[in-house]
């Protein structure tokens, strides 16, 4: 009985993770500022308007936010399974019938939003393998074949789709989001080992066969961009000469001449973060790292402080979502790794990704407000 | 629910991995941290300049070069605001219809112009423009603008055009402009080492006294920095420059002025005595202390054309022509000198007291050395003369005996340090040297021994002898100023373009020959005197050889001459000279000073081709001694224009021939 007094003494308000929203929200405005810049260069009359359909995407992305706070995770537990069937559904009429964009298909156009089912297919796989994994024992020497099957399926099935597209990166992406949290739950070693000897031995026949050209390109060119700097090598060299510009305090707000003279590719989206670098130069770099590396470790206590197994892998899940897009898409434009086109969370332009993430840590900050066990 | 509210202690299963999380985030953290701090702080710098570059494009602005202008300030050479064509790549909608219609305007080739444009979308993007044609002619201007509202892309912007308002008057001396040579690139580079950096698209000086005036006339170009956008797009700079404000358009600096010595009426008089003579060859007027007045070489060209980008038509019109327009024949073509040479061999006469000036020398109108006759054109001959004589009717025969007595090294003893044989050292290039021979020259050059017949013909300017106007005018001004050998030169100063001088060129005296020599002579005024009065008699006498071609007032001194184009023989073929085709005329010279007493000007003339000195030269140096003591001593003609009213004798008619030797 005296519990129940507790609970009532815990208001919506103090329930919530504030900490973390804050962050959040300090990376919306960041995101905001930097997309105006992007979007109001003097030729870019057209991508003028995307900076309010973002402003639009935020709102939506914040009521997302908040109904996913709200609602018990343990639902999103229990209707995982068919929230993954039905994104799986449209992934797969995207895959064989959707828009055709930069050459994959991509979208399914509504008109006013073109939806992208291999954006939201990340969170239902987080979903579902949450589920799936929970119920798996992590003590011991970890999951065995018969216990990995399931979750492979669930991960491969999507996975398979997405590079059908071709959307490599997207598929990169799910695989390094279900890999974490396969991993994170613990595998035995000898099937780990088999897994890094066949992964070895496939990489040459997957080159040979499994790329396709450009993506061959992106790769070889990461390795030496001076070879072709006017074609596959141009992004890789602009961004690296927009985030070296800015120096130590950057070159100011709309005053970055790589992002602003268009010499930036995909500036707005997949470049966001080479914008922000020249314009605000190392100080705002290294701040905006910071707060995502506080958003990690918000969602990590969060995670650690979950009062379930099925909490705690959705929160790692939601933020090994946010970590691998954040870690390639910087990765990228920083020139550590090859060109993937892969949106940077909360900063990038974009409807889907700005709706998945939001909704994922909707998810973390449901749990963080559910952390209670009365 | 049940299923889910599980044992919290369940969840502490994770506690393990999450360390693993906490430092891939750290270690992800560093690496960036890392990386950036080597992109933005290590290479930022040269990264800032990379965007810069990126951004900033460098256009030229070619500064106008400098004015050339006469003794007193007028304008010989200027610069005029022009018109070039400029295509747009970017609005062009049909590129081979475009070419096809400009193509035959521009007179430029349709496929050349497909070539260009496609060639610079390549190279700098569709949005650098394209230069079809500098310079227009109106005419095109006109027929371009006629079609430009129907042809997107084709623009017609202003441009500087050099402009000669001489036109063909002197455009070998003062040369003509034109785009750099890509084989020129190198040799001007190296050539203007640390002065000036020559790169495709540049126009330089070609010839005359734009290639000489280069380096002092030549402006700094200007730079203006566009800032583009990737697509080559020019933008608007609100951006303030990175480099501070440091990099801010670089105005065209203008090139200096150089004002010469040349006179602009004496200049325009000297060229139209050329045509209306329809004289082929030189005309070279010089002030006693070296100035050059007048400068005129015919047949000429428009160096206008040049500036308006000549058709290739028009060049090997030019290159193919016989009477060769392009050569400045007042340096270049060296000739035999004919009679005009007889007064430095009674010079060396005088001097080696070979004859006194009362010494009678018999003058027949022919003479036999060894077995074979040489003739005099006046087949009569003189009877005894003396050296007066010899030089006023221009007797053969005396300067035979002249020649034989003194035998050829020392003709050249005298006459070398008179400048025959030797560069004048005036300021155009290409200047040569001509031929004074001696027997060591014929012995290294021919490999022959000298022949005593050959000191007939050189002492009367014939043979192995060859000068340039320029070298008739230097020598025969050492005789008029009584021993001083000038350098000829026609730039007086260069001023910058507040009127400041920069550079100063002074009358210089070569030699002296009142003075001994290098080759060991030394010449008395008193010989001068008499070659003088001699030679003031060829103008002045009653038997003269120039004596119809007079300046009221203004007693000329001088010496006409023919120089045999073809030999003896050909007088066996053709009756007369002017029978012959004009190719093998004999090429007529007429070089004098005025005052005859007290030179002030010298004139040279050679007229190729014309059989006569006296008809064919004289007249021209009349009329440019005429011009240039109407201008500067109009008290001087009106003096003499009175005396010849009151006088009443003198009744100039020209003889149609002339059959006095000269």
């Amino acid at each position: 009985m005296d519990l129940s007094i507790q609970v009532e003494e815990r208001t919506l308000f103090k329930r919530l993770d504030l900490n973390f929203i804050l962050v959040i929200f300090a990376l919306n405005v960041i995101g905001l500022i930097n997309l105006y810049s992007a979007t109001h260069g003097p030729h870019s009359l057209e991508v003028e308007p995307l900076f309010i359909s973002q402003f639009m995407w935020l709102g939506i992305g914040w009521s997302v936010f908040f109904i996913c706070t709200l609602i018990d995770y343990a639902i999103v537990g229990r209707i995982a399974i068919w929230i993954y069937i039905i994104n799986l559904g449209a992934l797969l009429y995207t895959t064989f019938f959707g828009k055709v964009a930069l050459g994959a298909q991509r979208w399914i156009d509504f008109g006013f939003f073109r939806y992208q089912p291999s954006e939201t297919m990340k969170l239902a796989l987080i979903m579902l393998l949450a589920k799936i994994l929970s119920n798996r024992a992590t003590t011991g020497f970890g999951m065995g074949l018969k216990e990995l099957t399931f979750p492979l399926i669930i991960l491969l099935l999507p996975f398979g789709l997405v590079v059908e597209q071709p959307d490599l990166g997207t598929g990169m992406m799910l695989a390094a989001i279900g890999g974490s949290m396969i991993l994170f739950t613990k595998v035995k070693k000898s099937i780990l080992a088999v897994v890094v000897i066949a992964i070895i031995v496939a990489a040459p026949a997957a080159w040979q066969f499994g790329l396709r050209e450009y993506q061959k390109n992106r790769i070889l060119t990461f390795m030496s961009p001076t070879n072709d700097p006017r074609g596959t090598g141009y992004n890789s060299i602009q961004s690296k000469i927009a985030v070296g510009s800015g120096r130590f305090l950057g070159k100011g707000f709309r005053k970055g001449t790589q992002s602003q003279l268009e010499f930036l590719p995909e500036r707005h989206t997949d470049f966001i973060y080479s914008v922000l670098s020249e314009e605000h130069g190392f100080v705002g770099s290294m701040m905006t790292m910071g707060l995502f590396c506080m958003l990690f470790v918000l969602g990590l206590r969060i995670a650690v402080n979950s009062r379930d197994k099925f909490g705690a892998l959705l929160s790692v899940g939601v933020l090994c979502y946010v970590f691998w897009h954040m870690f390639v898409n910087i990765g990228m434009v920083i020139g550590l790794l090859p060109i993937v086109g892969v949106p940077l969370p909360l900063l990038s332009y974009g409807g889907s990704s700005m709706l998945t993430t939001m909704a994922g840590l909707g998810l973390l900050s449901s749990v963080a407000y559910r952390r209670y066990l009365f | 629910m049940s299923e889910y509210v599980s044992n919290p202690e369940e969840a502490k299963e994770y506690v393990p991995r999450y360390r693993l999380l906490y430092s891939m985030i750290a270690i992800t953290f560093v690496l960036f941290a890392m990386r950036l701090w080597y992109l933005q702080i290590i290479s930022g710098n040269e990264l800032r300049e990379f965007s810069e570059k990126n951004r900033i494009k460098q256009n030229k602005i070619s500064s106008p070069r400098g004015l050339m202008l006469d003794r007193n300030g007028k304008v010989l050479v200027e610069n005029l605001p022009g018109f070039e064509a400029i295509l747009s790549p970017q609005y062009i909608e049909n590129l081979e219809l475009m070419a096809s219609i400009v193509g035959p305007i521009l007179d430029i080739e349709p496929d050349k112009i497909v070539q260009k444009v496609q060639k610079s979308r390549k190279q700098n993007g569709a949005f650098s423009q394209v230069r079809l044609k500098e310079n227009l002619s109106r005419e095109e201007v006109f027929r371009l603008k006629r079609i430009r509202l129907d042809t997107p892309g084709l623009e017609i912007r202003e441009s500087i055009v050099r402009f000669y308002p001489l036109k063909e008057d002197g455009a070998q001396v003062f040369g003509y402009v034109a785009e750099i040579s890509k084989r020129q690139i190198p040799l001007m580079n190296e050539l203007y080492k640390n002065v000036f950096t020559f790169e495709q698209g540049d126009i330089i000086g070609k010839s005359g006294l734009e290639e000489t005036l280069e380096r002092d006339i030549r402006g700094t170009d200007g730079l203006s920095f566009i800032q583009v956008d990737a697509h080559g797009r020019e933008t608007s700079t609100q951006t303030p420059n990175i480099y501070g404000e440091q990099i801010r358009d670089q105005e065209p600096v203008h090139g200096n002025n150089a004002v010469l010595t040349i006179d602009r009426d004496v200049q325009e008089a000297a060229f139209k005595s050329m045509l209306d003579n329809q004289r082929i060859g030189a005309a070279f007027a010089m002030k006693s202390n070296g100035e050059v007045l007048a400068w005129v070489s015919t047949p000429s060209f428009n160096p206008n054309d040049f500036s308006t980008g000549f058709s290739s038509s028009t060049w090997s019109r030019l290159v193919n022509d016989p009477f060769k327009p392009l050569r400045n024949k007042v340096i270049q073509d060296y000739k035999s000198p004919g009679s005009t040479f007889k007064p430095f061999v009674a010079v060396a006469a005088l001097s080696e007291k070979v004859v006194t000036p009362t010494t009678l020398v018999a003058a027949p109108g022919v003479f036999m050395f060894g077995r074979r006759p040489y003739h005099d054109s006046n087949r009569n001959g003189y009877g005894s003369i003396t050296i007066y004589e010899a030089i006023e009717r221009s007797s053969n025969v005396f300067f035979f005996k002249m020649g034989i007595a003194l035998g050829v090294d020392k003709m050249f003893a005298y006459i070398n340090p008179l400048g025959i044989g030797q560069k004048t050292g005036v300021e155009l290039a290409r200047e040569v040297a001509g031929t004074m021979p001696n027997s060591e020259w014929k012995k290294a050059t021919v490999g022959e021994e000298w022949q005593p017949g050959e000191n007939l013909s050189t002492a009367i300017g014939q043979g192995f002898v060859e000068a340039t106007p320029i070298q008739m005018a230097v020598a025969y001004n050492a005789i008029g100023t009584e021993g001083k050998v000038v350098k000829p030169f026609i730039i007086r100063k260069i001023i910058d373009q507040e009127g400041k001088v920069l550079k100063e060129n002074f009358p210089q005296v070569v030699r002296d020959l009142t003075e001994t020599q290098n080759t060991g002579i030394k010449v008395s005024q008193e010989t001068f005197k008499v070659v003088k009065e001699g030679m003031r008699r060829v103008a002045n006498g009653d038997r003269g050889t120039a004596r119809f071609w007079k300046v009221p007032g203004v007693p000329m001194a001088g010496k006409t001459g023919t120089a045999q184009v073809i030999g003896f023989s050909a007088d066996q073929i053709y009756a007369s000279c002017t029978a012959r085709p004009i190719h093998m005329r004999h090429h007529g010279w007429f070089v004098a000073w005025a005052p005859a007493e007290n030179p002030e000007i010298t004139v040279a003339v050679l007229a190729e081709h014309s059989c006569h000195g006296n008809t064919g030269a004289a007249p021209i140096v009349r009329d440019i001694v005429q011009a240039y003591f109407q201008k500067y001593h109009p008290e001087m003609i009106e003096a003499g224009l009175k005396e010849l009213k009151m006088n009443k004798t003198t009744k100039i008619n020209l003889p149609a021939t002339v059959s006095e030797g000269e």
